[in-house]
């Protein structure tokens, strides 16, 4: 199966359009989830700095996880776990949720990044941890000023120090150390912040902020997506048609040409720099073809005229020496020549006929043409030359065929005295007329010799006479079928070999009833 | 019957003049258009036999002329070239019959008379030759059988060529030209159609004589050779009436 050119750019162009996009959703997608991270890294730091230094009370722990939660933006006071040390004074408050989560000493801390206008939090340390379980506390050791530890290589724990150096660039708060850990199933982010005796440890669940953003951003995907999606296809298969319309354009101009009206060019304003070459390139062999075309029809229509005049004298002279009684040669010798010049006159007939068929040419006198009263008077004709074998006519009354009545006569005498002169001895010649959609069909079937395949495909070439070994003794210049189909053609309708076994030949015309 | 050709080709007018003359026709010749036409314009003639090719003007244009003139002088056309399309113009242009080269006199001759015959009106739609009898309007063929008239059954073919031979007694034609007014010039002239059809025409015409089977098949040989004459190796010619 051939895929069309048009299908195939739709299918890339969809493709790569769809491929683009989800790559640019992805990368959009883990720079937001890392600007979300970065900004819930200092909003932590910061209310954690708050809780450290600001005095509160002990009692009011809900109302301060409800303040502090609507500050970092987290859905819920679940979300939050929180902590404070204060110095000296107060007992210490913590969120009951600490029970079940590990206890914040034990806690990899690292400095929290100094944020700077010039460098984005871009290529930092992933917010969530990415490894199993096991691998949670993965961040660096507490407040480390020393080298990075070696179990992770890869983290650009050198850069975020040697950026967290310089303090006039310091952005996030300082003293304040960041950790991750794990509590039932879900990703914390914690801060800790400690201001002389006080200390603060805040910790958000990144899991389920996250899953919010996450299905906020799903909620408008799920229109955006299909959307654009559907804008995709629409754009590939107007590309795709865009891309197809010169060349479909050209091919139907191709096909309008015909080989009668081959000084017709196609024309090439308005068409881009690659179709107009390859309209000049077509135009180009049209004209060639043109040339020859028109050397080898003009040669055969010339040579005809040439030999026609040399031909009638010939033939005038025979006659008139045929009709003296003192002429010197036997009659039946100059009988014998006239025959010749008859059969040179009719090979040359047909020859011009052919050209002036190939050039378009053929000019039809077109009449009503009684087909059943043509054929009736073949198949009597043949009735005459083959009284050995029989003939079975199988023609409708009343047939009626648009046509030009020489021609067609001598088109339907070409099909039977062909039937007739290839026949077996023994076999019938069935000829069968009859009405066929809006014209006529004429069917002649005769039992030959086998015929192979091979000869058959060469049945309408010019001289072809079938196999020589066989035909020799029959008469016929191989141009009758030729002809036949450039006169059929001509009418406006056609003639055809039809499959049958190998012992048999079944030519099928058709000829339409109207003009066309 | 006077004519005019009009025949740039020396050769073709050399044999059609005297072809036409051995027919006792009165020929005129003239080789190019301009002098064809002023001939044909001063007439009168019966009938003009014009080539197409020629020099000077050529022959639709003076066929053409002369019409616009008002001059209806029946015109037989040779066409060579373009054969169809000539044709189809020179019909339009009020042409009376064309012939294609290359053409047998003798069919000339006898699209000649079918002119004639037309002209003539109705005085000589009837062939009589012998006990023979054609009638060219019905197409019937009838035959004096011992003081009473007999039609015979003959196909259209038949009758033509009978109508052919019996046109000039005793003058022989060939099988090609039997073949090229019978059955037209595209009928393969290798077949034996015309022996046959010979035959045929001979059986019937000698079943009235006899008195049997109409219809010409199981018809011994005549006893009398007939009015159709073999002319060994050259062809065939009705017999004159004695």
């Amino acid at each position: 199966m051939t895929l069309s050119f048009r299908f195939r750019v739709f299918v890339l162009a969809t493709m790569i359009v769809g491929v683009v996009l989800g790559a640019v959703m992805v990368v959009g997608w883990s720079s937001v989830q890392q600007l979300e991270g970065a900004r819930l890294n200092d909003r932590l730091c910061m209310e954690a700095r708050r809780l450290a230094t600001q005095p509160f009370r002990a009692e009011a722990l809900t109302r301060l996880e409800a303040d502090v939660a609507l500050k970092l933006r987290l859905g819920s006071a679940g979300q939050l776990l929180l902590r404070v040390d204060a110095a000296g004074g107060p007992p210490p408050i913590a969120s009951a949720g600490w029970r079940d989560a590990p206890d914040p000493d034990s806690l990899n801390w690292a400095a929290a990044p100094r944020r700077d206008a010039r460098n984005p939090p871009d290529d930092q340390r992933p917010e969530r941890s990415p490894g199993p379980p096991d691998r949670t506390l993965d961040t660096a050791p507490d407040s480390l000023p020393g080298p990075p530890p070696g179990d992770h290589p890869g983290e650009p724990n050198r850069e975020r120090q040697s950026e967290a150096s310089p303090p006039h660039k310091m952005a996030g708060p300082e003293g304040c150390g960041l950790a991750s850990f794990r509590r039932q199933g879900d990703d914390w982010r914690a801060a800790r912040y400690t201001a002389g005796a006080a200390r603060s440890v805040l910790a958000a669940d990144l899991t389920s902020s996250q899953a919010e953003l996450q299905s906020a951003a799903q909620r408008a995907l799920l229109w955006v997506v299909p959307l654009a999606l559907l804008l995709t296809a629409v754009g590939a298969w107007v590309l795709a048609s865009l891309t197809t319309q010169p060349v479909n354009r050209l091919a139907l101009a191709m096909k309008q040409m015909t080989p009668q009206a081959l000084d017709q060019r196609l024309p090439s304003e308005g068409e881009d720099r690659e179709f107009k070459a390859l309209i000049g390139d077509y135009n180009t062999m049209l004209a060639r073809l043109e040339v020859s075309f028109h050397q080898a029809s003009r040669f055969s229509a010339d040579a005809a005229h040439e030999l026609k005049t040399p031909l009638t004298i010939l033939q005038g002279r025979l006659e008139l020496a045929i009709g003296r009684a003192d002429n010197r040669m036997a009659p039946a010798e100059l009988t014998g020549m006239l025959d010749e010049v008859g059969r040179l006159a009719a090979i040359t007939r047909k020859l011009l006929l052919l050209s002036q068929a190939d050039a378009g040419q053929l000019a039809l006198h077109t009449t009503p043409v009684d087909v059943t009263e043509l054929l009736d008077a073949l198949v009597a004709d043949a009735h005459m030359l083959i009284a050995s074998q029989t003939i079975s006519a199988a023609i409708a009354r009343g047939l009626v065929a648009c046509g030009d009545s020489a021609l067609l006569r001598q088109l339907l005498n070409n099909l039977l005295s062909n039937a007739v002169r290839y026949s077996l001895p023994t076999g019938a010649i069935r000829i069968e007329g009859r009405a066929l959609l809006g014209g006529v069909e004429v069917v002649f079937a005769n039992p030959t010799v086998p015929i192979e395949a091979v000869h058959r495909a060469r049945f309408f070439e010019r001289f072809f006479r079938g196999d020589p070994a066989h035909n020799r003794a029959v008469e016929g210049s191989g141009l009758g079928l030729s002809l036949s189909r450039e006169l059929a053609r001509a009418h406006g309708g056609d003639l055809t070999l039809e499959p049958s076994e190998a012992g048999e030949v079944r030519m099928r015309l058709w000829l339409p009833q109207r003009r066309t | 019957m006077k004519l005019l050709l009009v025949e740039d080709e020396a050769k073709i007018a050399e044999f059609v003049c005297a072809g036409l003359a051995a027919r006792g026709m009165e020929v005129t010749h003239c080789t190019d258009g301009n002098t064809g036409f002023a001939r044909a314009y001063e007439g009168p003639f019966d009938a003009i036999v014009l080539d197409i090719m020629l020099p000077g003007r050529d022959g639709l244009s003076v066929l053409k002329g002369l019409r616009d003139a008002g001059v209806g002088t029946p015109v037989v056309l040779l066409t060579a070239r373009n054969e169809l399309g000539d044709r189809v113009a020179g019909l339009n242009l009020g042409a009376d019959d064309y012939l294609a080269k290359p053409f047998f006199v003798e069919e000339l001759v006898a699209r000649l008379r079918a002119i004639e015959r037309r002209l003539a009106g109705d005085r000589q739609n009837t062939v009589q030759v012998g006990h023979l009898k054609l009638d060219r309007i019905t197409r019937q063929a009838s035959c004096d059988h011992r003081g009473h008239s007999r039609n015979i059954e003959l196909t259209s073919r038949e009758f033509s060529l009978l109508e052919y031979l019996m046109r000039s007694p005793g003058q022989v034609f060939t099988r090609s030209q039997i073949l090229e007014h019978v059955w037209g010039y595209d009928f393969d002239p290798s077949t034996n159609v015309v022996d046959v059809c010979i035959k045929r025409i001979r059986a019937r015409i000698a079943s009235i004589d006899t008195g049997s089977d109409p219809a010409g098949n199981a018809v011994p040989s005549p006893q009398t050779p007939g009015p159709i004459e073999s002319v060994r190796g050259v062809g065939y010619r009705f017999a004159p009436a004695t």
